[in-house]
């Protein structure tokens, strides 16, 4: 990508009231970010002054903003990251907004001109139901911010959740947004995810094209509760008897950990091998259990598949990367977009000419691959319906994570966070599930041809992430006693769809 | 059923209605008080099995089905939805038990499978139909697999199982609605899917029947997508509108079968009427004046809760085998010591000396035991079971002689789906009704006709509400790609609402894509877990316990709505379940976002008080949608908006009704509703001529300054309104709670943007989260309303009352009212008119209201007859004073 790009961290003040500073200062050793935001759900200078201690103090690099304790009204100016840098400008009320655009075609704040000037701000969309209308209730605000500022804004709300990305027309007239209209702003979401007790904390990739990438990660997820087997209760107890880091775990004989009240040897045992895990960002197998698809006389063949949504209406590409000949094959529905058969009868067509006896293995493919695959296949190919069903259909991560096979150092089980912790050096397409998705969904409803490649070069990666996640797993050490069995077990048991 | 017509009809029941009445103790003029009803028996109709079924299953299949039985199926055949509605026990599950039984031979003649979704409104009946429909197949020798799959079963293999090989799958529709988003481990079952029961559809009404409605749409657009395209049988009791109930219900249309072939013994039905627990000495007259109006003594009947278990008693010392229902749990349990009591007190009639064995029943015990009391009372080791409506649907007694019911349940449907459990299979059957000196009770006892001529209500059911829809609309995207083949008159909902309701999640981040190529799910998963069948919010206020409350005092309440908890759970409150006083002491909102879960806390307490909320309510901004006119009066149904501030709330002696704190500030926001509405405006001549005829009125205990020549007839419209709100039930099936009524000198409730801003912010009003400390808002729009009313800018507006749907979007029920207004009128009239009070100001059984936020005043009787006959054409319009006069009214409103 062209310009610069910064990363920016985002913690919800209740995220971090509960959170021990190690905790936080694990967030900022896993995420690295250039900046951390302290959201502005509400006043906290307690949650501001943990971050700042935990992310090196008042003198770090790496600033540390939560506009509710502005000293004053105006708008805060940070660059940061790499290259040119990011421009973020800070405010703590909507009302700041239109002093923001003229500052900004003023050129009074010191940003980069030609460049996307991101604006963290408090922005809330109000819902009625009752009356099928959701709005802006800060529209006459981004209306003027939008008309003033000279280049691209892109607004990212405290109060929103880091998944939102919404283009608003600001118009008065109440129907949909357009993209290309100049009344408009994009509005990305910085917050926790919706729900009782959501504990997210959101990792944004900004860069100065305008492009944002997400990555969330449960705030369980760091410190000691990152350690398997180990809950809040256990994570106390263990800190009351200085145990205050992973690194602690790692040192602490298991004796000695066996010792905390309601830390068995088992949980001890695990939390010192995931504490390794993590550390060595190296996976570890826990059982004697050979790998899907193993032994087998040929490596499974890694699938993905691309769709327009979660709820597919169509699946318009499918990728297969075949490890021994390191070939990709991608099937790719670029014309007719009206018939959802022809991608899925193509690639089985292919599949049962070249590869009969081959097994197949996705991430995650019992909940979504394979679900969408087989039920397109039975309406729109019923004719290899009964061949399709008699392919063993592997999910890697149902067996090293639901199944209990193996500890993977990533503090997600995202495909691609799994593979970036195992060295995978992917190809940066810039594209992500869903954004691939809403593409194909524009393309079928304007004709406007995709950039393929780039759409197949992002679906080849995660094939190959996967095949390199498996090689993986595949040589990992397992833990200590468990022997190698590989020979031993005559036949895997099937995957098919499971039950959930 | 058509089996066990065993003894015929004719059997002799040990006590007919007659002698109950002669052999109970102490009553020597009981006839001042009881009425009995003899209902003829009624022969089957049938229709030869060969002509119905197929050789093959009229070989096995035992009887002649009824005729209603023979054309419900026919109607089948032939691929159309059908509605059966007729009385309990009339072969209902025959229907479809054979039609599943068709299909699945059909199926398996060209090697393919064919499968049936049956969906029960309650888990407790699904054992007992899984038996019911295994033993069918038995009988015929078809292997088919029925299995319940609900809450209960087993997780694993046990539902994977089910799932990929059983041939009926019963369910409830929460299980449907969670079972939709992983609908693709069905996909066996839902590709074969030829038929869909709703079983006791009519239960379907008000909030979970629109929620039910959404779940059937769900459930279509899945089952189109595996390819099936299923009918749909309707199975329901008796209720004044089976086509269009199951019409909205299903989306489809429907043939309904509804003329009944099923026998029915002789029937002799019992109102009985409690003896008054002291009398008046100052008996009104009719027609007499007003002194007496407001005397301290007052005339009461013993309450049913303790009249009914004398009966009770009664009827099981002579070998009646009794189903007593009871509208809560603790009564039931009170019922069976109170029984005892009555023999213990009555030894000269009751020479046995152990009392014969009576058992509770109700939801709060254990599986087990209730099993056994359902065996029991099969076998005939108990001669009386004391139930709440647990026992209502479905599961199988065996015989039962007599059902005793412990005040009107509310409506004919349930009266006589409770009634019907008695003498099943054409035996000869006793009813007896103990009516409590209450609302609809009264009027059932004093008309028999009602009962026993009238259509039963109309089961209300209705789409309209917008939240509702979009919430279901994030669980079908969720479940699959909404796109343009789910817009118009027969899919999901009509373009444009489509259209605004995916514009709306798209904005709030919960849907994504676009309707030509397909909108899918992006929210928080699972969107199915936030339904409630329950309500029209996701804010549900849970009711929880102070710690160390012991279990027994534990009441069972489900979650309640915000509006239900700001008007009944405020801090403070003193609330009566079962018979255990409880005060609410905490009252928790949840913060906006939702991240907390809103709750109010109750303690057990021993008071000597009960509490009256004291409400304001103000509709702003009534748009009409529809309207007609009705002897001058207008009729509207339309949408707006509703204020409703419980401010306050005052104790109430329970002893003598006085009252011992007044006033005492509730500290909760005013709440704004979104909902439906219908209101009826009084015509100008109408209102001046009333004004003038009660100008004379004055309204007790009220300051002289403070009395107004329009409290007369204000107390018309309120009082009007109260009946109309209490009579809803006698057409409607539905709750009066869940409706709620205004009666206004000024209707038109329209004010700019401007004065809104000045008075009640709307956005502040939203909802607890964002309210601002601003309790005033109300008397705000108020005092601009009456500005508006003094400047002249209301002039035209007329006087009236609204009746509105007391949830956010509305439930239909004002629509009901709506179309049904000149029947609830011509009912509240004559419920007004022929109550015995004879109190000006009316009682509980005719125009007060419990809700009332006004604490009941004024009421105005006469003068509500008063509109009323005219609004029904039954007054002389002319012969009012034509005058006009130049006061202007000031803008009254009363709930």
């Amino acid at each position: 990508m062209e310009g610069g790009s910064a990363r920016l961290l985002s913690l919800p003040p209740a995220v971090v009231a509960d959170r021990p500073s190690d905790a936080i200062a694990d967030a900022r050793d896993y995420f690295d970010p250039d900046g951390v935001w302290v959201l502005a759900t509400e006043r906290a200078p307690r949650a501001h002054a943990t971050v700042r201690s935990a992310t090196g103090g008042a003198d770090a690099a790496v600033p540390v903003v939560h506009t509710p304790l502005a000293a004053a009204d105006g708008p805060r100016h940070d660059r940061l990251g790499s290259d040119d840098g990011v421009d973020v400008v800070s405010v703590r009320d909507t009302g700041t907004l239109p002093a923001v655009g003229r500052a900004l075609r003023d050129g009074t704040l010191g940003t980069r001109p030609g460049t996307t000037t991101f604006v963290v701000c408090p922005v809330t969309v109000e819902v009625e139901a009752t009356r099928l209308s959701a709005t802006l209730p800060a529209a006459a605000d981004l209306a003027a911010l939008v008309a003033t500022a000279p280049g691209r804004v892109v607004v990212l709300s405290d109060l929103l959740p880091a998944d939102y990305d919404h283009e608003w027309a600001l118009d008065a007239s109440d129907d949909g947004a357009a993209a290309e209209d100049p009344s408009s702003v994009r509005i990305h979401g910085l917050g926790a995810t919706e729900g009782y007790g959501s504990r997210d904390v959101a990792c944004l990739t900004l860069s100065s094209s305008g492009a944002i990438g997400t990555e969330r990660v449960s705030a369980d997820r760091f410190g000691l509760r990152a350690l398997e087997g180990v809950g809040p209760r256990t994570a106390d107890r263990l800190r009351d008897v200085g145990v205050h880091s992973r690194a602690d775990v790692r040192r602490t004989p298991l004796r000695e950990l066996t010792d905390v009240r309601g830390v068995g040897r088992d949980t001890a045992e695990r939390a010192k091998r995931h504490a390794e895990v993590l550390a060595a960002g190296e996976p570890l197998r826990l059982s004697t259990t050979p790998l899907p698809g193993e032994p087998a006389a040929a490596p499974p063949l890694c699938l993905d598949i691309e769709t327009d949504g979660l709820s597919p209406t169509i699946i318009w590409q499918i990728g297969v990367y075949d490890p021994v000949a390191d070939e990709h094959r991608a099937f790719t529905e670029r014309e007719d977009p009206s018939d959802p058969g022809r991608v899925v009868t193509a690639f089985l067509t292919w599949l049962l000419a070249e590869h009969p006896d081959r097994d197949l293995v996705t991430w995650n493919g019992n909940r979504f691959d394979y679900r969408h695959l087989t039920s397109f296949v039975e309406r729109h190919c019923p004719a290899y319906a009964a061949e399709w069903h008699d392919y063993w259909k592997h999910d890697l991560y149902d067996w090293a994570v639901r199944q209990d096979n193996a500890l993977l150092p990533g503090r997600t089980n995202k495909l691609d966070h799994v593979a970036r912790k195992l060295g995978y050096a992917g190809a940066d397409t810039g594209l992500d599930g869903a954004a691939t998705a809403a593409a194909y969904g524009r393309f079928v409803r304007t004709g406007e041809p995709l950039d393929w490649d780039r759409h197949e070069a992002y679906c080849e990666d995660d094939c190959r992430a996967l095949w390199h996640v498996y090689e993986s797993l595949r040589d990992a050490d397992r833990r200590d006693g468990v022997v190698v069995e590989r020979e031993r077990a005559a036949d895997s048991e099937q995957a098919g769809l499971g039950d959930f | 059923m058509a089996e066990g017509t065993g003894d015929g009809p004719g059997r002799a029941l040990p006590l007919t209605g007659r002698e109950l009445v002669e052999t109970f103790p102490r009553y020597a003029d009981l006839d001042e008080h009881v009425s009995v009803q003899e209902l003829e028996p009624r022969e089957a109709r049938t229709v030869p099995v060969e002509e119905v079924l197929r050789p093959e299953l009229a070989a096995t299949y035992p009887y002649d089905p009824y005729v209603h039985q023979a054309r419900a199926l026919d109607a089948l055949a032939r691929g159309e939805n059908v509605c059966v509605a007729t009385s309990t026990s009339s072969g209902k599950t025959d229907v479809y038990g054979l039609q599943i039984a068709r299909n699945v031979l059909d199926a398996r003649a060209r090697g393919a499978e064919s499968t049936a979704y049956v969906v029960y409104p309650m888990k407790a009946l699904a054992q007992d139909q899984q038996r019911e429909l295994s033993a069918l197949y038995d009988r015929l020798g078809l292997d088919i697999e029925v299995a319940v799959y609900d809450g209960d079963t087993e997780l694993g293999e046990t539902r994977r199982r089910i799932r990929e090989e059983a041939d009926v799958v019963i369910s409830n529709f929460m299980g449907v609605n969670t079972y939709l988003h992983n609908h693709d481990v069905w996909s066996r079952f839902f590709n074969s899917c030829d038929l869909v029961v709703v079983d006791e559809s009519h239960t379907y009404t008000g909030v979970q029947g629109m929620h039910v409605a959404w779940i059937l749409r769900r459930l279509k657009r899945v089952l189109d997508y595996y390819g099936s395209d299923p009918a749909f049988v309707c199975s329901s009791a008796t209720i004044g509108n089976p086509r269009a109930h199951s019409t909205a219900l299903l989306g489809e249309s429907v043939t309904v079968v509804d003329e009944d072939g099923s026998p029915r013994g002789r029937r002799d039905l019992v109102l009985w009427n409690p003896p008054p627990t002291e009398r008046r000495d100052d008996v009104a007259e009719p027609g007499a004046d007003d002194e007496t109006d407001e005397g301290e003594a007052s005339f009461e009947r013993q309450p049913a809760s303790v009249e009914a278990p004398r009966v009770f008693s009664h009827l099981t010392y002579h070998d009646v085998r009794t189903l007593m229902f009871a509208p809560s749990r603790k009564l039931a349990e009170l019922s069976i010591g109170r029984a005892r009591e009555h023999r213990r007190e009555n030894p000269r009639y009751y020479t046995a000396g152990e009392p014969r064995a009576i058992e509770p029943y109700h939801a709060g015990q254990g599986k087990r035991k209730r099993h056994t009391t359902e065996q029991s009372l099969k076998s005939g080791a108990l001669d009386g079971v004391a139930a709440t409506s647990a026992l209502e649907l479905g599961i199988n007694v065996g015989e039962i002689d007599a059902t005793l019911l412990m005040g009107y349940p509310g409506q004919r449907q349930s009266f006589w789906q409770r009634v019907g459990r008695a003498g099943r299979d054409a035996a000869d059957a006793l009813s007896v009704l103990v009516a409590d000196y209450a609302t609809l009770d009264q009027y059932v006892v004093d008309n028999p006709g009602y009962l026993l001529e009238g259509d039963v209500e109309d089961a209300v059911v209705d789409t309209a509400n917008d939240r509702v829809f979009a919430q279901h609309l994030l669980c079908a995207a969720d479940e699959v790609a909404v796109d343009e083949s789910d817009a118009g008159p027969d899919a999901v909902a009509d373009r444009d609402r489509l259209e605004r309701a995916v514009e709306m999640w798209r904005r709030a981040g919960k849907l994504t894509g676009h309707l030509e190529t397909g909108v899918s799910y992006t929210g928080p998963p699972r969107p199915q877990t936030d339904v409630n069948l329950y309500a029209t919010d996701d804010e549900q206020y849970q009711v929880r316990m102070t710690e160390g409350t012991p279990p027994e005092q534990e009441p069972d309440l489900e979650p309640l709505s915000r509006e239900r908890a700001f008007r009944d759970y405020h801090e403070g409150a003193v609330r009566v379940h079962g018979d255990q006083q409880y005060e609410v002491v905490d009252i928790e909102h949840g913060r906006q976002g939702g991240s907390s879960q809103p709750f109010v806390r109750l303690q057990p307490v021993d008071v000597e008080y009960y509490t009256r909320t004291r409400s304001e309510v103000t509709v702003l901004d009534a748009e009409s949608e529809d309207s007609r006119a009705v002897n001058g009066f207008h009729l509207h149904f339309g949408t707006g908006t509703v204020l409703v501030h419980h401010a306050e709330y005052d104790r109430v002696r329970i002893s003598d009704n006085e009252r011992v704190g007044v006033g005492i500030p509730t500290e909760l926001p005013p709440l704004t509703m979104d909902t439906q509405l219908c209101w009826v405006e009084v015509p100008e001549q109408v209102e001046r001529g009333l004004v003038e005829r009660y100008a004379d009125y004055r309204v007790p205990d009220l300051p002289e300054e403070a009395q107004s020549p329009h409290l007369g007839y204000m107390g018309g419209l309120h009082a009007a309104e109260h009946g109309m709100i209490g009579a809803a039930p006698l057409e409607l099936m539905l709750d009066p709670s869940d409706l709620g009524g205004l009666s206004t000198l000024v209707l038109d409730g329209h004010l700019s943007a401007d004065e809104r801003t000045v008075s009640a912010d709307e956005d502040e009003l939203a909802g607890p989260a964002g309210a601002t400390d601003d309790p005033g808002s109300i008397e705000a729009v108020r005092t601009a309303l009456e500005r508006c009313q003094r400047e002249g800018e209301l002039e035209r507006s007329a006087s009236g009352w609204f009746v509105y749907d007391g949830v956010e979007g509305g439930l239909g029920f004002s629509r009901a009212v709506y179309e049904a207004f000149e029947a609830l009128a011509a009912r509240t009239r004559e419920r007004i008119a022929a109550c015995t009070c004879g109190r000006t100001a009316g009682c509980p059984a005719c125009v007060m209201d419990e809700n009332c936020g006004n604490d009941n005043r004024p009421l105005h009787r006469e003068a509500a007859v008063d509109v009323l006959d005219h609004l029904l054409g039954e007054a002389d319009t002319e012969a009012l004073a034509a005058e006009a006069t130049d006061e202007r009214r000031p803008p009254l409103f009363y709930s």
